[in-house]
């Protein structure tokens, strides 16, 4: 058996399949991509060869293609700043509820992330508007008006808005991560430090995030992707407007492409996010590469 | 200790096993907001018929692709009532109907565009940014002008669905853009109806302070505020030639005052806050219903809209109390206020690529026909059709038409394509962005007209 695993034709056959998938799902449409991003094809009729001039364009006087950048990381940050301590605080809280209330709250905290992101983008959108959403009109029955705001029409509030939503949305998949890693966590440690007299802080920061860290880096690594990736909320929102001011790269890419018909422009933003992509993985991958914590 | 990390692990493992599944799973189509059938591919089934005939008719399947969902009124019913008039004169077509909002609509007819599925009859602007790339790719089937010649289209109005003068495609409105308002709204709140741009902001102001929305847009579909913006010019200016000048001739947006003057005015209007609150979000659906529920006391919206005065899902206030009128003039402005934007854009076209092409020709001769399409549009208050129809005036039409009529008929001059429309989709979706960003007040004047000649010259 050894000797058959360590065969090299062997080892070559079983991972093929894996290779090939990956080639024509992964690499291939990459390399398309790249190609078609030195012609202007439209979409429509034939793609002519244009050379580096998209990536040129698009690297030297695109400032909405920067902007969206921008804005993609900000929602990565955010992600992990604000909405990750949350996830965190209710995994371990849920973690030591215990009972049925563990599982009804475990459902209620999914429940966002199980219903289309068409119904929750528009639902949010309902409760942002400024004259008839649930938002402003309870301000307004509480005696706030002072604080009603074009949450998605003006140009400071819109992306804050936006984050908010897709924070919302997502909280469910990052609790269930840190959830599922703290049940991992063994009992035995807690109890011996509980017996050396550690107090809660202390047993969050020097037990519980160390043990944690492999599944910490899994969400921190997640949350960048899908900040990235994110499309369908801004899509449904404000299609990146006022302007540009809550432009996505992904969004902007799906605009460039198909509503302005530039599909050479579009694969050349997309080679960029391919690249933008793998250089937040590296960094990320850099960061979090510490010795494993063994006791 | 190695196990529970090897568990932590092969746990979290798991779980972005589990997310990873859960993401590849397929997406219902979520971009359609009533559509109906889906799409069937089309069979030509043997139908044993009757022995007197010597001929068996095969079984046809056309597929339609419609940019009005709402089947129940205005266009929507128009469309599926013709269609449904076909079906029973010809008992051997079957006909499947894709329906999808505007902006919905344009993205998949592109993406059926690019995959060479385009179904077999389709609705089409006659706009060079829109119709122009599909004409010249190729994709719709061309049209014999002899079939034509007792349609009585208007003058120009196959203009912009030809190609080197072949026809593409037939039009189905005259559009013009106008300004629809509640008469109601009006009078409870004494405000005088504006004929003039100055009247306009002393009305937006006096609505304001009542907390009524003045005017409903759909600013997310940023059309409409660039049709104003244009409608503006032509205001300013007086001249038609104006805009198309700015895109193909010797005119710069940044250094001919009238460009600066007109995105000035709309920057008083926002100012003042003619459009509601939430207007940058709000889609056709949207903007459409808050003028339909009477929240909102004008509408700037294309005269397609003069069904909503028999529509039957709004309120009969609402319905009794629509009434029209063409924008207002401005002061030191050169315009008439018969200078109005106007054009064809909604029509039809016969996919090339059809395996029933003859069939779906068929059907569109047979829809556009004056006695079919033009009789009923008018009839029905649905649209102004593209046709002549002084011969259908029953005398009980609704103020709204009657108007429209009015405002057409009397134009001594008309725009054609508005100036969003005019070049590539590419300048469309830029000069959109700006007028939007305008809009909403993120760029000033000055910047917009610089953007503008930037994009225009691109």
């Amino acid at each position: 058996m050894h000797k058959l695993l360590q065969n090299k034709k062997v080892i070559g056959l079983l991972t093929l399949p894996g290779i090939t998938l990956f080639t024509f799902a992964v690499f291939l449409p990459i390399l398309l991509s790249i190609c078609f991003g030195m012609t202007d094809y439209t979409g429509m009729g034939k793609p002519n060869y244009i050379g580096l001039e998209n990536f040129r364009k698009l690297l030297l006087t695109d400032k909405t293609f920067y902007k969206s950048l921008f804005h993609s990381l900000i929602l990565g940050v955010a992600l992990v700043v604000l909405q990750h301590p949350i996830c965190l605080g209710a995994a371990i809280v849920l973690d030591k509820i215990g009972g049925t209330a563990e599982k009804i709250f475990r459902a209620i905290f999914f429940v966002p992330c199980v219903i289309s992101i068409v119904v929750t983008t528009k639902m949010w959108v309902c409760m942002y508007d400024p004259q008839f959403g649930l938002i402003n009109r309870v301000l307004e029955a509480i005696g706030m008006q002072g604080l009603k705001q074009e949450w998605l029409g003006s140009a400071a509030l819109v992306l804050p808005s936006l984050i908010f939503v897709i924070m919302w949305q997502g909280f469910g998949w990052g609790m269930l991560i840190y959830y599922a890693g703290v049940k991992g966590l063994p009992e035995e440690v807690y109890e011996a430090s509980a017996l050396d007299g550690a107090n809660r802080f202390q047993t969050l920061m020097h037990i519980t995030l160390p043990l944690l860290s492999p599944v910490i880096t899994i969400n921190v690594t997640l949350a960048f992707i899908s900040a990235f990736k994110q499309m369908e909320t801004i899509y449904l929102a404000t299609n990146g407007g006022p302007g540009d001011k809550s432009q996505f790269l992904a969004n902007y890419l799906y605009k460039k492409a198909f509503s302005a018909g530039d599909y050479g422009y579009g694969n050349a933003i997309s080679v960029f996010f391919v690249i933008a992509c793998l250089l937040v993985t590296f960094s990320l991958n850099k960061i979090f590469k510490k010795e494993k914590v063994e006791y | 200790m190695k196990k529970v990390m090897r568990n932590a692990a092969l746990l979290s493992l798991v779980c972005i096993m589990s997310l990873g599944a859960a993401g590849c799973g397929a997406k219902p189509d979520t971009t359609s907001t009533t559509s109906t059938t889906d799409t069937a591919t089309s069979e030509t089934k043997e139908t044993p018929k009757t022995t007197e005939t010597p001929k068996i008719p095969e079984k046809v399947t056309i597929k339609v692709f419609s940019n009005v969902p709402d089947r129940t009124a205005g266009q929507g019913k128009l469309e599926q009532l013709l269609l449904d008039n076909y079906v029973k004169e010809n008992p051997n077509v079957e006909i499947v109907v894709e329906a999808l909002q505007d902006e919905p609509y344009k993205q998949k007819f592109k993406t059926y565009a690019a995959s060479n599925q385009l179904p077999d009859l389709l609705a089409v602007w006659g706009q060079p940014a829109f119709f122009n790339p599909v004409m010249e790719s190729g994709y719709v089937e061309e049209l014999k002008a002899d079939d034509y010649k007792d349609y009585n289209f208007f003058n120009g109005s196959l203009d912009g669905f030809s190609l080197n003068g072949k026809i593409y495609g037939l039009p189905r409105n005259t559009d013009s853009m106008v300004l629809y308002y509640n008469k109601q709204i009006f009078e409870q709140n004494n405000v005088k109806v504006p004929e003039t741009f100055e009247e306009l902001i002393t009305a937006t102001k006096a609505f304001r302070e009542k907390g009524i929305a003045p005017c409903a847009m759909n600013g997310k579909d940023r059309w409409p505020i660039a049709v104003l913006y244009h409608d503006l010019v032509i205001k300013n200016g007086g001249d038609q030639k104006l805009m198309y000048d700015a895109l193909y001739g010797n005119k710069d947006f940044a250094t001919e005052p009238v460009y600066l003057k007109a995105a000035q005015d709309i920057k008083l209007l926002m100012d003042n806050k003619f459009f509601q609150d939430s207007f940058i979000s709000a889609d056709y659906g949207a903007a459409n219903n808050l003028f339909g529920q009477g929240k909102a006391a004008m509408y700037y919206m294309g005269s397609w809209e003069a069904s909503m005065a028999t529509n039957e899902a709004f309120p009969v206030e609402f319905r009794e109390n629509m009434d029209v009128i063409p924008f207002p003039v401005i002061a030191g402005g050169k315009g008439k206020v018969t200078d109005i934007p106007a054009w064809n854009g909604g029509g039809y076209a016969v996919s090339s690529n059809s395996p029933v092409k003859e069939e779906a020709i068929k059907l569109l001769n047979y829809m556009m026909k004056p006695e079919n399409w033009a009789k009923n549009a008018w009839e029905l208050g649905v649209t102004v059709p593209a046709q002549k129809y002084a011969e259908y005036l029953t005398g009980k039409e609704t103020i709204v038409q009657t108007k429209i009529t009015q405002i057409l008929d009397s134009s001594t001059s008309i725009s054609a394509t508005p100036w969003n429309d005019l070049k590539t989709p590419n300048f469309k979706t830029a000069s959109e962005d700006l007028i939007q960003s305008l809009a909403a007040g993120v760029i000033t004047p000055e910047e917009f007209v610089k953007g503008a000649q930037e994009a225009a010259t691109e």
